[in-house]
């Protein structure tokens, strides 16, 4: 357990970059697009009126109006942070056991008496729980520098930001909803994790041409081949990955639902599963049929990426 | 004692040329072995195999244990520089000691520091601003620090000043080497290890064209510096090897008596660089 801690405090090392001034960059930038549009604001707005004429509005609509609208607000600032760490975790995965081979420091860390499962569960961990973490905190720290912003603004207009919005949103929530999302995500991606460490393991080089190479050409194979076949378009590769992101658990879109717009788990494209976001539709998808055969076919990626691993120097 | 390393039939392909071939090899523990062989001759193939990073044919133990199936649990016995500057190039040297303090159960902080203080490598030093020189120094106060039974050092010093390497050595058999350890050396600068060494192996096509100890060597190896008009004398005594230099003729032997060789010329033990090269040509022809 020591060890598989230092193993993955070596992977936030590496990657500070990616893993946490990335997340805090995004973080910046919505704080500095708030502060520069209460700057636009106030530049234009002669006295804020329009501003205060906006805020009495909203203080005029229901409850539960204000309530729901705050509650998608709060996890839509999110996506951007989901998409974010969707990449970084792509290309982190992609270099993890491939990064060492180029340097041949692999020839260092094997002179450690850590095991080659022990590395690859460690680089797992730190794509499956370390970055979702600390971009998941980072985002709650810019929604509570936000709601600070927010609250000063309405409280300059003489209007109460407890009443408005503070005492009826359940910030904890929908925070939390968005950590189990992203940790559900991250089980539900294992199989494309798996064969990002594969390809990792294996390349000689350009990981991402091995990584996005063979699914293409077999996806386009079957598709050529189905269509002499049967001269229709059925479901190929592409179609199950396209697949298996709109069924995804994490959130990742934003949809028109009953004349207002709602957030969605994956995309509402299938009806495998309800996409509507709550932690029960978080959990059916960990214990659907899909997940069981995904893990299986993580178990493979993963077996055949400790093979390598275990026969991998620097030549 | 049971010996540190000991192979049966050491095979290693690449294809279908033999790396390693059908080696036996037998280490024991408190020896400074020096495996020398021209490019390509296996060497660095039989070292990846005793440190299990690579896999192999035949029989293979190292500590007692298998190297490809037990390499993590090897490395609490063993050490390794396979190559100079392997450090990874991002990393502080701060972070460096920590991780190798948390998953390393054999090291000590306190005497990496202490090597440290000797250099001029500073704890928040990126490997990566250091000098080729500076990292083979960090690497080796790191494993200095770890207390192993083998070490093992695949031409540590490459590409390194003679101040540096001098120094690399020095500290290695001051402040390292005892009776317990061994330490496993490939390098081309036979030179500079060569009065360290206990024990040598020479390494030819994935053979092993000599194993013996330094003091076997001396007894067994003899060489005579003779004036031209006497080297035919000389010649039919059947040498190992003949060179000429300066207007002198120097004759290499093998088993053959002192007393015969000596009112031809100088006597000489020759120097491991002279034997090896002599060992390589024979073995050629």
């Amino acid at each position: 357990m020591k060890r598989l801690l230092a193993l993955v405090h070596r992977e936030f090392w590496e990657n500070k970059g990616a893993f946490r001034t990335t997340p805090l960059v995004i973080g910046g930038i919505y704080i500095v697009f708030l502060l520069m549009s209460i700057f636009t604001t106030a530049h234009f707005d002669n006295e804020l009126y329009t501003f205060r004429e906006a805020v009495r509005l909203l203080a005029e609509q229901p409850v539960e109006f204000r309530a729901a609208h705050a509650e998608e607000v709060m996890l839509g600032t999110s996506l951007f942070f989901t998409l974010v760490l969707a990449f970084v975790v792509f290309f982190y995965l992609l270099g993890a056991l491939y990064d060492d081979r180029k340097d041949r420091s692999i020839l260092f860390w094997k002179s450690l008496p850590a095991s080659d499962a022990l590395t690859i569960v460690s680089k797992l961990l730190s794509a499956m729980v370390l970055a979702p973490l600390i971009f998941w905190l980072v985002f709650v720290l810019t929604q509570i520098l936000m709601g600070i912003i927010a609250s000063v603004m309405v409280l300059s207009v003489g209007e109460n930001p407890w009443t408005l919005f503070l005492s009826i949103v359940n910030p904890l929530q929908a925070w939390f909803t968005l950590l189990v999302s992203y940790l559900a995500a991250s089980i539900w991606f294992l199989p494309m994790y798996g064969w990002l460490l594969l390809v990792s393991a294996f390349a000689p080089r350009i990981p991402l041409l091995f990584a996005v190479l063979p699914p293409v050409v077999f996806a386009i194979l079957q598709i050529w081949i189905d269509f002499l076949r049967t001269f229709t378009l059925d479901s190929s590769l592409f179609g199950v990955i396209g697949e298996w992101v709109a069924n995804s658990p994490a959130i990742l879109t934003a949809h028109v639902h009953d004349g207002r717009g709602t957030l969605a788990l994956g995309a509402p494209l299938t009806d495998d599963f309800d996409h509507a976001v709550t932690l029960a539709n978080i959990f059916d998808r960990l214990f659907s049929v899909q997940m069981l055969v995904g893990l299986a076919v993580a178990a493979v990626f993963l077996t055949g990426a400790l093979w390598l691993r275990r026969r991998a120097t620097d030549s | 004692m049971t010996p540190i390393v000991s192979a049966r039939g050491l095979t290693k392909r690449y294809g279908r040329t033999l790396a390693v071939d059908h080696i036996d090899l037998e280490i024991p523990p408190g020896r400074i072995v020096g495996l020398i062989g021209p490019n390509g001759a296996g060497k660095t193939s039989a070292l990846k195999a005793i440190l299990g990073l690579a896999t192999y044919e035949g029989e293979l133990s190292v500590l007692g244990k298998n190297p490809s199936r037990q390499r993590a649990a090897l490395m609490e016995d063993v050490c390794f520089i396979a190559d100079v500057a392997v450090l990874p190039r991002w990393i502080r040297v701060w972070q460096l000691i920590d991780v190798t303090e948390r998953i390393h159960p054999r090291f000590s902080r306190a005497r990496c520091l202490e090597y440290l203080a000797q250099t001029k490598v500073t704890l928040n030093h990126r490997v990566k601003q250091l000098s080729k020189g500076m990292v083979a120094q960090l690497h080796l106060a790191l494993v200095m620090a770890i207390d192993v039974r083998l070490l093992v050092l695949d031409e540590p010093t490459l590409g390194l000043d003679i101040l540096y390497r001098k120094q690399f050595y020095t500290s290695l058999l001051n402040d390292y080497f005892d009776e317990e350890r061994t330490i496993l050396i490939t390098t081309h600068q036979v030179e500079e290890v060569e009065h360290i060494l206990t024990d040598l192996i020479f390494i030819q096509d994935g053979k092993i064209a000599l194993e013996a100890s330094m003091d076997a060597v001396e007894q067994r190896y003899t060489e005579l510096m003779v004036k031209p008009d006497r080297a035919a004398e000389a010649r039919a005594l059947q040498p190992m090897f003949e060179r000429e230099l300066f207007g002198r003729h120097i004759f290499l032997y093998d088993n053959v008596s002192r007393e015969q060789l000596a009112g031809l010329g100088e006597l000489h033990t020759p120097s491991v660089a002279d034997l090896f090269v002599a060992t390589m040509k024979r073995g050629e022809s």
